[in-house]
C-alpha cells in the first residue's frame, strides 16, 4: 500500500515543488549569509547568492580534488556548483543537475559572470539521472534529495553515476515525524520547504 | 520538510543504495526563527508551526545533516 501511495502521489509532489521553486521569491543572500564563509560568498555572483536554497554549507566536508568531475544534484540557482566549480578548477568538471530549466539558466548565467567554463547544466530528474554510470568522482547535494518523493531511487541513481570508491557528501533536513503535527506535514508548502 | 527522513532512515537508505563509510559529519539543529529566512516556507505555514509545536521544541524543529560516504567498490 505505501509503494501504490507513493507512485500515486509523486506526480504531485513533483508539480507541487517545481511551482514553488519557479516562483520562488529572493533571499537577498540572507540563508546564504547563514550558512556559508564570506569567503565563499565573494566567489560567487549574487544571483547566485539570492537564491541559494540550501541547507548546510556541506562542500566544507568534500573533498574536492583539482580535476573532479562532479554533479550536483538539484543545483538551483547554482552556488554550490560554482563554489565546487571553483575547486575542481579549470581540469574538473561540474554537471549542474536540475528539472527545472529555470534554475539552470540561472546557473548557466551566474556561472558566466563568474567567469567559469566548467559547469554543465544538465536538465533531469534525480530519479533519473541522464549520465552515465561510473562518470563522476564526487556527487553534492544541498536541501534537493528531500524533496524527491522517490528517495531511494535518487540515492540508488547517485550511487550509480559514481566511479567505484567515488564520494558523496550531502546536506539534507532530518525530521522525528513523530514531532511534527500532521498539519504541519501535509501543508502544502511544508513538502517544498 | 514533509518529506524530511528521520537521520537513521536517510543513513539507511544509503546503505541500501551501495553506499559504504557513511558517515554523519555535521548535524545542526534548526529552529522555525532560522525557516524564516526560507521564502519557501509561508507565513501561514510558520504560523502554524509556531501554534502547534510546543514551545520547548521550536528551537529544533528538523535538525540539518551533513552526510559523506563512499560507493562500494
Amino acid at each position: 500500500m505505501t509503494a501504490h501511495k507513493d507512485l500515486l502521489y509523486s506526480d504531485d509532489v513533483r508539480l507541487l515543488v517545481g511551482h514553488a521553486y519557479r516562483n520562488v521569491a529572493s533571499t537577498r543572500g540572507v540563508v546564504a549569509d547563514h550558512l556559508y564563509h564570506s569567503d565563499d560568498l565573494a566567489r560567487v555572483p549574487a544571483t547566485a547568492v539570492d537564491l541559494a536554497l540550501g541547507v548546510a554549507d556541506h562542500l566544507s566536508h568534500a573533498d574536492i580534488q583539482p580535476g573532479d568531475a562532479i554533479l550536483d544534484v538539484g543545483c538551483g540557482a547554482g552556488i554550490d556548483s560554482i563554489l565546487a566549480a571553483h575547486r575542481a578548477g579549470p581540469d574538473g568538471k561540474v554537471y549542474a543537475l536540475d528539472f527545472l530549466p529555470e534554475m539552470l539558466a540561472r546557473t548557466t548565467s551566474a556561472a558566466a559572470e563568474a567567469g567559469l567554463d566548467n559547469i554543465e547544466p544538465v536538465e533531469g530528474e534525480m530519479e533519473s539521472i541522464p549520465l552515465p554510470a561510473g562518470s563522476v568522482d564526487l556527487v553534492i547535494s544541498n536541501g534537493a534529495i528531500n524533496l524527491s518523493p522517490r528517495k531511494a531511487r535518487a540515492m540508488a541513481e547517485c550511487a550509480r553515476v559514481l566511479r567505484p570508491g567515488g564520494k558523496l557528501c550531502v546536506a539534507d533536513l532530518t525530521v522525528e515525524q513523530d514531532d511534527l503535527p500532521p498539519e504541519v506535514i501535509t501543508h502544502p508548502a511544508a513538502w517544498a520547504g | 520538510m514533509a518529506g524530511a527522513l528521520a537521520e537513521r532512515d536517510f543513513v539507511e537508505k544509503l546503505h541500501r543504495a551501495g553506499f559504504q563509510d557513511i558517515e554523519v559529519a555535521h548535524r545542526q539543529p534548526v529552529s522555525i526563527d532560522v525557516l524564516t529566512l526560507y521564502p519557501l516556507f509561508t507565513d501561514e505555514l510558520l504560523a502554524l508551526m509556531r501554534r502547534l509545536i510546543p514551545e520547548g521544541k521550536q528551537d529544533a524543529v528538523a535538525v540539518a545533516i551533513v552526510v559523506t560516504a563512499t560507493r562500494a567498490l
